[in-house]
């Protein structure tokens, strides 16, 4: 991958690979997998990229399919990473935010479900539920009571009214 | 009064440490090693597999009256296992400390050296072992009443041997000799294909990368 490409193809839009990479992951080394992965596929999948919307846009699709596919490959025990192979407490670096509050809604959102997880981080970027809709793949107005549904798991969540 | 999650979002991120980017070069490394890894297990599986197979068909042998012939497969078992067990000590030799693009290079050399050894030693291997097989299983007391039927029915014999079915397995034999590299090769597709196409797709990965 060249430099040049990272840099005015993926950097500009690094915030919200780690925001998406973060949601799907827990510890340090698994974030750092996840994102060096997207990465990789942005790059690897360039060519496919039609013009038929945003580039930022297709590169929060791909981020979170690539993110969706590597935890789905991971609850199934067919993807392993290298710190796989490390001892437990080697690779076990939990996830902590310096932002206390932030670091309990990241908690609460890697407790929705994979698409879930997509929706309300797309919505607390400001996406608007059309750009949602394009992202996920769904239409603007179940993205809508979706979002409401999110936010209200959340909340409670949250507060620890679910476990 | 209760932040909205909106606002521990955009507050939360105002710490710029919350969003710096990991370097993006190690995919590579974690991915060959893992390659390499899976295929060094799989290795040491098969050379496994061959000790076990050889002395179950060794104790076989022994219960049907063949000893002589599962003791020289056996023997023969064994050898390949060694230099299985030797090409394995070799594969641990290569240089983690190189570059992924190198190392898995390097790897890929080994394979294809392995094979080429490989397909030399079962030039002789594999017709022994096909030959072995034949010779000792019609001679084993598992059929021996076999044997007198088939000496009573036809005069087709040679050495205890019916000529016909003799001349196919050394025919056969012959063949195995021939193509030994190409069964080889087919041999480790069957067993390392997965690995090997994992291996394929990512050196022409890195290979674009570097262009």
């Amino acid at each position: 991958m060249s430099s040049d490409f990272y840099t005015t193809s993926i950097l500009p839009y690094a915030a919200i690979i780690i925001k998406i990479c973060r949601a799907y992951t827990n510890t340090q080394e698994d974030f750092e997998d996840y994102y060096q992965e997207v990465c990789l596929q942005i790059w690897k999948s360039r060519k496919n990229f039609k013009g038929q919307s945003e580039w930022s846009t297709w590169v929060y699709r791909l981020s979170l399919n690539v993110s969706m596919t590597l935890l789905k490959k991971k609850k199934n025990n067919h993807l392993y990473f290298a710190t796989d192979y490390l001892p437990k407490e080697a690779n076990q670096e939990p996830l902590v935010f310096a932002d206390e509050s932030l670091d309990q809604l990241y908690n609460a959102i890697r407790q929705l479900s994979e698409i879930d997880r997509g929706v309300i981080l797309l919505y607390l970027e400001e996406k608007s539920y059309q750009e949602i809709a394009d992202i996920i793949g769904s239409n603007p107005n179940n993205i809508g009571v979706r979002i409401k549904r999110i936010k209200e798991r959340l909340k409670k969540l949250l507060d620890g009214k679910v476990n | 009064m209760e932040k909205s999650i909106e606002s521990i979002w955009k507050e939360g991120f105002i710490n710029s440490k919350a969003l710096v980017a990991p370097k993006v070069n190690d995919i590579y490394n974690k991915k060959s090693n893992h390659i390499i890894e899976k295929y060094e297990k799989m290795f040491l599986r098969n050379i496994w597999g061959i000790i076990i197979g050889a002395s179950l068909l060794f104790i076989g042998s022994c219960f049907i009256g063949a000893v002589l012939a599962g003791g020289i497969i056996l023997i023969m078992m064994l050898y390949v296992a060694y230099t299985a067990y030797d090409e394995l000590q070799a594969l641990k030799e290569i240089d983690k400390g190189r570059d992924s693009y190198t190392y898995l290079k390097s790897f890929k050399n080994w394979i294809d050296n392995s094979i080429e050894r490989y397909g030399k030693m079962y030039r002789i291997a594999y017709p022994i072992f096909l030959l072995t097989f034949y010779f000792g299983f019609w001679f084993s007391d598992f059929l021996d009443g076999k044997r007198q039927e088939v000496a009573q029915n036809t005069s087709d014999m040679i050495f205890g041997l019916h000529i016909y079915s003799t001349v196919i397995v050394l025919f056969a034999a012959i063949l195995m000799s021939v193509f030994s590299k190409a069964i080889h090769r087919r041999d480790v597709k069957a067993i390392y294909g997965k690995v090997m196409k994992k291996l394929d797709v990512a050196l022409g990965e890195m290979e674009e990368l570097r262009a």
